[in-house]
């Protein structure tokens, strides 16, 4: 027997050692597994999942209410893309931009109809112009308004113009032109309100076919010049408040078409204010559903500072303009938000790392990876 | 200031009431080859960080391309690194990492004649100098030297001094690729 022969004897025997070895533990193999097979999701998230845009160009939904962490899922998404999420139907719309040969070719704006539970598309509206704009994913680039029947999209060429598009029928209803005004909020029961140039906000009323019925414009308020508002903004109550840029927060009324802007407060008080406290990141506020607001904010803050990562969280009882605390945070924070819970986690996008919080006391729970991402992310936790 | 911006809506409100895409992007264009003159324009001061020293030769085996110098003393500072002064109001990748420079595109790009603009301060010569950020389009963006300084940068509500707007208007191709920083010429400070 030479030692070839010999080596390959030895390893016979081993390899059926460990069979014999292998098999008194685990005694039946492991059964074949279907194929295909492709999972689905359930009808309706749990709270503790979250959608995470990475600046419109991924969107993930996220297990962040489990150590366990994992992506439950992926949406396509190219350019500025943004998503809603209904809860009248069980659908998505993920608002897009795409070239025929990668970035170049045909342009094609987009919203993509997904369904909630296989995220397999359902249908796709196509904008027409190709004048969707193109901007870092943020709030206001599209929303839903008339209980979700209706989806607008904000359009900028450098002209400024909304599309209001019929989502129940699946197919555009026209534009509404806005020259000189910005992004869209929702307001009334059918309408939308614009944030101009002029520093007023032009309030617009659409008709069931998506027509304009009216508009109005409040006086100036928005000092774009001296404390311009921030473009984030937190919802409680039927209620909207934009921070703005050197720290008060600007209440609007947009339950009714009869938008009213309200008085201005600060969030710094004259104690705090040698710190040089101001808002700062990204997604800059968050409520929850005891009407707290949740807001970044950044210390020794100065001009250019206003979209930096921040230390802190300052949370607000809106009734009373009071600060009730101050969360100081692992990590500075760009993008926060809350889960819809009675005890929610706060959410903090913080460079590579999403770090998840308990609202109530500030204390860390865990912290998930969020791999070859900078910054300028939207957080939309599962209602 | 308050008067510029006002009259900058009128006519942004008048065009888009009136005019085709084309046409507006024209009149802006023509509006912005001319901001040099313009008399005053938002301000937004740098704190420009000190260029980094390019002394001593680079380590050739460090795997990252060699910094690179403008050549001129009055305008210090590394075209492929976020603190060059004139990047004070840039939001995306640098050009100058792309194959562009720090004022031109990258080959089989197109550069964006409608832009946003931002005010830096030259450490050299502590002007403070307007500077168009033109975007360049249609080529393959990656990420690679990524910036974010925003001074003087505001809410996309004033477009004009928002760095979040993919500024490519009047191109063939909307897709970003990267963006240069253009010495429009210097600023009259108000203050």
């Amino acid at each position: 027997m030479n030692k070839a022969i010999g080596c390959a004897a030895c390893a016979s025997l081993l390899a059926g050692f460990s069979t014999f070895v292998m098999g008194a533990d685990f005694p039946n193999p492991l059964p074949p597994e279907a194929i295909p097979r492709v999972e689905t999701l359930p009808a309706k998230y749990p709270t503790g999942w979250a959608f995470l845009n990475y600046a419109g160009d991924r969107i993930e939904l996220r297990n962040v209410g489990s150590d366990s962490r994992e992506v439950k899922g992926q949406l396509q998404a190219h350019d500025s893309a943004t998503i809603l999420i209904s809860d009248q139907r069980p659908e998505l719309y993920v608002a897009d931009t795409v070239w025929s040969r990668g970035t170049r070719g045909t342009r094609t704006d987009f919203i993509t109809i997904y369904d909630k539970q296989t995220f397999n598309v359902v249908d796709e509206i196509v904008l027409p112009g190709t004048k969707r704009a193109l901007i870092t994913a943020m709030e206001g680039l599209t929303t839903f308004t008339d209980e979700q029947r209706m989806e607008l999209v904000f359009n900028f060429t450098p002209a400024s113009s909304v599309t209001v598009v019929d989502l129940v029928n699946r197919k555009v209803l026209g534009d509404v032109e806005i020259p000189g005004c910005s992004l869209v909020y929702p307001s009334g029961k059918r309408g939308f309100s614009t944030l101009c140039q002029s520093g007023t906000l032009l309030s617009i009323r659409l008709d069931e076919k998506g027509a304009v019925a009216g508009r109005s414009e409040s006086k100036a308020f928005n000092p774009l010049d001296t404390d311009p508002l921030f473009t984030a903004s937190a919802l409680i109550g039927g209620i909207r408040y934009f921070p703005s840029l050197h720290g008060r927060i600007q209440p609007i009324d947009m339950r009714t078409e009869d938008v009213k802007v309200l008085p201005d407060w600060p969030l710094v008080s004259a104690a705090d204010a040698s710190g040089n406290w101001r808002p700062s990141g990204w997604q800059i506020l968050a409520s929850d559903e005891q009407k707290l607001l949740y807001v970044l904010m950044q210390a020794d803050a100065h001009e250019g500072t206003h979209k930096d990562p921040a230390n802190e969280v300052w949370v607000y009882n809106v009734a009373s303009k009071a600060r009730l605390k101050r969360l100081r945070l692992v990590r500075p924070g760009s993008s926060i938000s809350l889960t819809h819970t009675a005890d929610p986690l706060l959410l903090v996008q913080a460079g590579e790392r999403l770090d998840v919080y308990q609202a109530s006391d500030g204390s860390l729970v865990r912290s998930l990876d969020l791999p070859g991402f900078h910054t300028r992310m939207q957080i939309d936790p599962a209602r | 200031m308050a008067q510029f911006d006002l009259i900058t809506e009128k006519m942004l409100r008048s065009m888009a009431g009136r005019t085709s895409r084309r046409s507006i992007i024209g009149m802006l264009g023509s509006m912005l080859a001319g901001a040099s003159s313009l008399p005053l324009l938002p301000v937004g001061h740098a704190n420009a960080a000190e260029a980094k020293s390019t002394d001593g030769p680079p380590d050739p085996n460090s795997g990252e391309t060699a910094p690179q110098s403008t050549g001129n003393p009055q305008d210090p500072g590394d075209p492929t690194k976020c603190d060059y002064w004139r990047y004070c109001a840039i939001d995306g990748s640098l050009c100058a990492c792309y194959g562009g420079t720090k004022t031109s595109c990258p080959p089989g790009t197109e550069m964006s004649p409608i832009t946003w603009i931002g005010t830096c301060r030259n450490p050299a010569d502590s002007r403070n100098y307007i500077v168009s950020y033109n975007d360049c389009c249609g080529g393959l963006p990656w990420g690679r030297c990524a910036c974010q300084n925003n001074q003087g940068d505001r809410p996309v509500v004033r477009p004009q001094n928002n760095n979040e707007v993919t500024w490519c208007f009047g191109v063939q191709s909307q897709s970003y690729t990267c963006t240069v920083s253009i010495i429009l010429g210097v600023a009259i400070d108000q203050k």
